[in-house]
């Protein structure tokens, strides 16, 4: 008979550089269950599963899938073995029908060069019919499905291809209440035919109501597991966050100005509703919440890029409309957007043109350019972010990532704007550049610069924010500052 | 220190500008003005060089606006009809109205601004790419200029000095009046497209339009703009044809806006908007002028002219492919 045990992972550990991404994991996945796995980013999460599916290869320790080591060179091979990993990204054919979709591959049905519809249509029912409990129509364009369906497409389309054990990446975060319930009653169903699922998640909730064990990671290594009757939202999530880092902390007690941006009930009709919320002169305010919270939306809404459409922003004290960006900067607003490369840079452009483009008429001294003025214009404010270049004429493309996105915060900083709102102001620099531009944003509001700063690092948002909004569904959950602020405190009002 | 860098920086700028990033096309220029020169003994001539460039003043003008339009992200495919239109409509006011000429010019040049309008107005309003939007647009304002003419030329004009002074005088007895269009409406869109910020502007609407969004630039003003730059250019190319040949015809302009997409290409203009030049699309326009004059003085079949500048079109677009990746 098999043993209860499908997947044991023994002393895996991976490192990037010199980031320790996982050190010494070692945990067994019982077979016919539902295996949680918790943890903030950046603790390993996602370099297990890439090592699991064999996009990465462990610098050391063992994994034991059925009893016989298990060392998958690609994510085909780890297929071949039966372990298949779902995730938010799984391209999807969207012009093609949920039948095609299903079976697209070199394993698709066909009739000498022609693909075999009829029996493709058939199969897709059945297996509809048999894994899910539901009758579909195998016809219709993915285009046409909602977020969950296309999910269920691909769930068959993996469980087709007889995985014995899945991993499910965040499978939630694109779907509507009702439609997880109904997720999570075809994956027990699933789960009491036999087959095993490692379930990633943010959800403290859904972590709790799905799973039969939890495991948390935290800085790479297991920090502990829970077995589904011991489980205690408060313990979990301090088990996530781990102990305080209290030297990195801001100085609490400050000094408060006057109020500069104020939001009343602000919605956008979608992503969130009824946001309110006051910052000071020199203060610096933090967004936290999960994807799928309206964290960006609500900080893209205070910049007009798209703006609130309930609601209003009283800006010094009178109520404002910015309906775009340009009413916005006009207002002493500047904005750095998540996406550095997509929102932020022009690439084929020069340093300087980059640095000044939010302010061209102001720098240049009228519509005629002079690049001179440009110049140092560009170069003062690069020397106050501290921007490594050759010099204001370099191409901007010739930077680094973290050295474009301190051209970025140059732009605004070169206006000598109020308020800067950042959303994700350390995605994708590394770690010296990322505590330099924590320690510019600390600098700039002791000058009296406001911040609002939307992360989903909440190490970050601890390390800067006097006041941090808590977004959970749309919801302002908390508004936490002082000692109320604390990683628990974010977590438990952005999880439940 | 900061002087040193100043300096350096002075210099790259100039050198970026003025020579290295038009260069390899200048390049190219000369050595076909090299090759025709020592195979035809009439190319190297004055009245050669400057008939050849009065020839390809209406394309020159098209392309270096259409290049602003490029840079900006967006095509305008109607430029060859928009030249039509403009003339019919100009001819048919003097000719059937007993408009005064130069009233008549105005009456053409407003259509042409017009019918640019319209444009910018149907690809910012409803984002169709401008590919397919300005093809539509094409066949529609060519269908316009057959409609009024009824398909006829219109030519005999009465004797006016407009006809002197758009395109036939030939100034100290020897260079065309076109050219002095040609060069003006190059200088003029060189200072717009790099010297104003609002060039800058218009490199970074074609460079990231997010971005650019994000950074309080209205997008979509400046697309409009430039696609009435784009048919201000095509009317004024027209009414200087219009002096030149004192006749319109409802199909002229055929294939205007092909070739003046591949002079800007030609130039180093890149389809995904965000780099160009005025220079550039000017030598580029030469060079199809020159490879077209050159297998004339040859005396090699008309018919396979096409041919050869389709040719360089593509040698172009390898050599500018090439340089840009490796510059990346």
């Amino acid at each position: 008979m098999e043993s209860g045990i499908i997947l044991s992972i023994r002393s895996i550990s991976k490192r990037f550089g010199g980031v320790k991404a996982l050190d010494a994991v070692s945990f067994d996945v019982g077979r016919g269950l539902i295996l949680g796995l918790a943890g903030e980013n950046g603790a390993g999460k996602s370099t297990l599963i890439k090592i699991l599916c064999g996009v990465h290869q462990p610098d050391s320790g063992v994994m034991e899938l059925e009893g016989r080591t298990f060392r998958p060179r690609g994510p085909e091979d780890a297929e071949r073995s039966g372990i298949c990993v779902f995730h938010q990204e799984i391209p999807v054919c969207p012009d093609l029908s949920i039948a095609a979709n299903v079976f697209l591959g070199p394993a698709m049905p066909h009739r000498g060069l022609r693909p075999d519809w009829a029996r493709m249509k058939a199969e897709c029912r059945r297996l509809y019919q048999d894994l899910l409990g539901e009758a579909i129509d195998p016809d219709r364009l993915i285009r046409d499905c909602s977020a969950a369906e296309t999910q269920l497409a691909l769930l068959v389309r993996v469980l087709s291809r007889n995985a014995a054990l899945v991993v499910l990446d965040e499978p939630t975060t694109a779907l509507t209440p009702p439609e997880v319930d109904r997720l999570f009653v075809i994956l027990r169903r699933l789960r009491d035919r036999g087959v095993t699922f490692i379930f990633v998640s943010h959800m403290l909730e859904e972590l709790a109501a799905l799973s039969d064990r939890i495991v948390v990671l935290r800085d790479g290594a297991v920090a502990g597991a829970m077995e589904q009757a011991e489980f205690d939202a408060r313990r979990l999530s301090s088990m996530i966050a781990g102990r305080e880092v209290a030297s990195s902390r801001r100085a609490a007690a400050r000094e408060r100005g006057e109020v500069v941006l104020e939001a009343r009930g602000l919605g956008d009709g979608r992503n969130f509703s009824e946001v309110s919320f006051a910052l000071a002169r020199g203060g610096i305010l933090g967004i936290a919440g999960l994807a799928g919270s309206g964290r960006p939306d609500l900080a893209r809404a205070l910049f007009g890029a798209p703006p609130a459409r309930s609601g209003c922003l009283v800006v010094d004290g009178a109520a404002r409309t910015i309906g775009c960006p340009a009413d916005a900067i006009a207002l002493g607003i500047g904005f750095v957007p998540e996406d550095r490369n997509a929102q932020g840079i022009f690439h084929s452009l020069d340093v300087k043109r980059n640095v000044c483009m939010a302010g061209l008429d102001r720098f240049s001294g009228g519509r005629l350019l002079r690049e001179g003025r440009l110049r140092s214009a560009a170069r003062a404010a690069a020397v106050q972010v501290q921007v490594k270049m050759s010099g204001p004429d370099a191409p901007v493309n010739s930077l680094s990532g973290g050295n474009q996105q301190k051209v970025l915060i140059a732009r605004w900083l070169a206006l000598r704007p109020r308020i800067i709102v950042l959303n994700e102001p350390t995605r994708g620099v590394d770690v010296g550049a990322k505590q330099e531009i924590l320690d510019l944003i600390l600098r700039l509001s002791a000058e009296g610069c406001s911040f609002v700063v939307a992360s989903s690092e909440i190490e970050e948002l601890l390390v800067l924010s006097d006041t941090i909004l808590v977004m959970n569904r749309g919801r302002a959950a908390a508004i936490l500052s002082g000692d109320g602020a604390t990683k628990e405190g974010v977590l438990l009002a952005a999880t439940t | 220190m900061g002087n040193l860098d100043q300096s350096s920086g002075k210099r790259s700028a100039m050198s970026r500008i003025v020579g290295f990033r038009d260069f390899g096309v200048v390049a190219a220029a000369l050595l076909i003005a090299v090759f025709f020169s020592i195979t035809s003994p009439v190319f190297l001539t004055a009245y050669n060089f400057f008939n050849l460039l009065r020839q390809t003043a209406a394309l020159g003008i098209v392309a270096m606006a259409m290049t602003a339009l490029i840079v900006a992200g967006e095509f305008d495919l109607s430029v060859g009809a928009i030249y039509a239109v403009t003339g019919v409509v100009t001819g048919l006011c003097t000719k059937s109205f007993g408009v005064n000429i130069w009233l008549s010019a105005i009456v053409g040049m407003s259509a042409a601004l017009v019918l640019g309008l319209l444009n910018g107005l149907l690809v910012t309003m409803t984002r169709i790419n401008s590919f397919i939007a300005t093809l539509a647009t094409q066949m529609v304002f060519r269908g316009i200029a057959m409609v009024l003419s009824q398909g006829q030329p219109v030519s005999d004009f009465d004797d006016n000095p407009f006809y002197a002074i758009l395109g036939r005088k030939e100034l100290f007895g020897l260079i065309p009046v076109p050219i002095f269009w040609l060069l003006g409406c190059g200088i003029v869109m060189f200072l717009v497209l790099h010297r104003t910020t609002f060039g800058v502007r218009v490199f970074a609407s074609g460079d990231n339009r997010d971005a650019a969004e994000l950074a309080g630039i209205r997008t979509v003003r400046v697309k409009r703009a430039c696609f009435l730059l784009t048919a201000g250019a095509a009317g004024l190319a027209a009414l200087i044809s219009l002096g030149y040949l004192k006749t319109v015809t409802p199909t002229q302009g055929t294939n205007l806006e092909l070739e003046a997409i591949a002079a800007a290409v030609i130039g180093g203009t890149a389809m995904s908007g965000g780099v160009g030049s005025i220079i550039g699309t000017f030598i580029g326009t030469f060079i199809m002028a020159e490879v077209r004059t050159g297998l004339i003085l040859l005396g090699t079949d008309a018919y396979i002219q096409d041919a050869f500048v389709g040719l360089v079109i593509a040698l172009a677009v390898i050599i500018n492919v090439r340089v840009s990746s490796r510059k990346q």
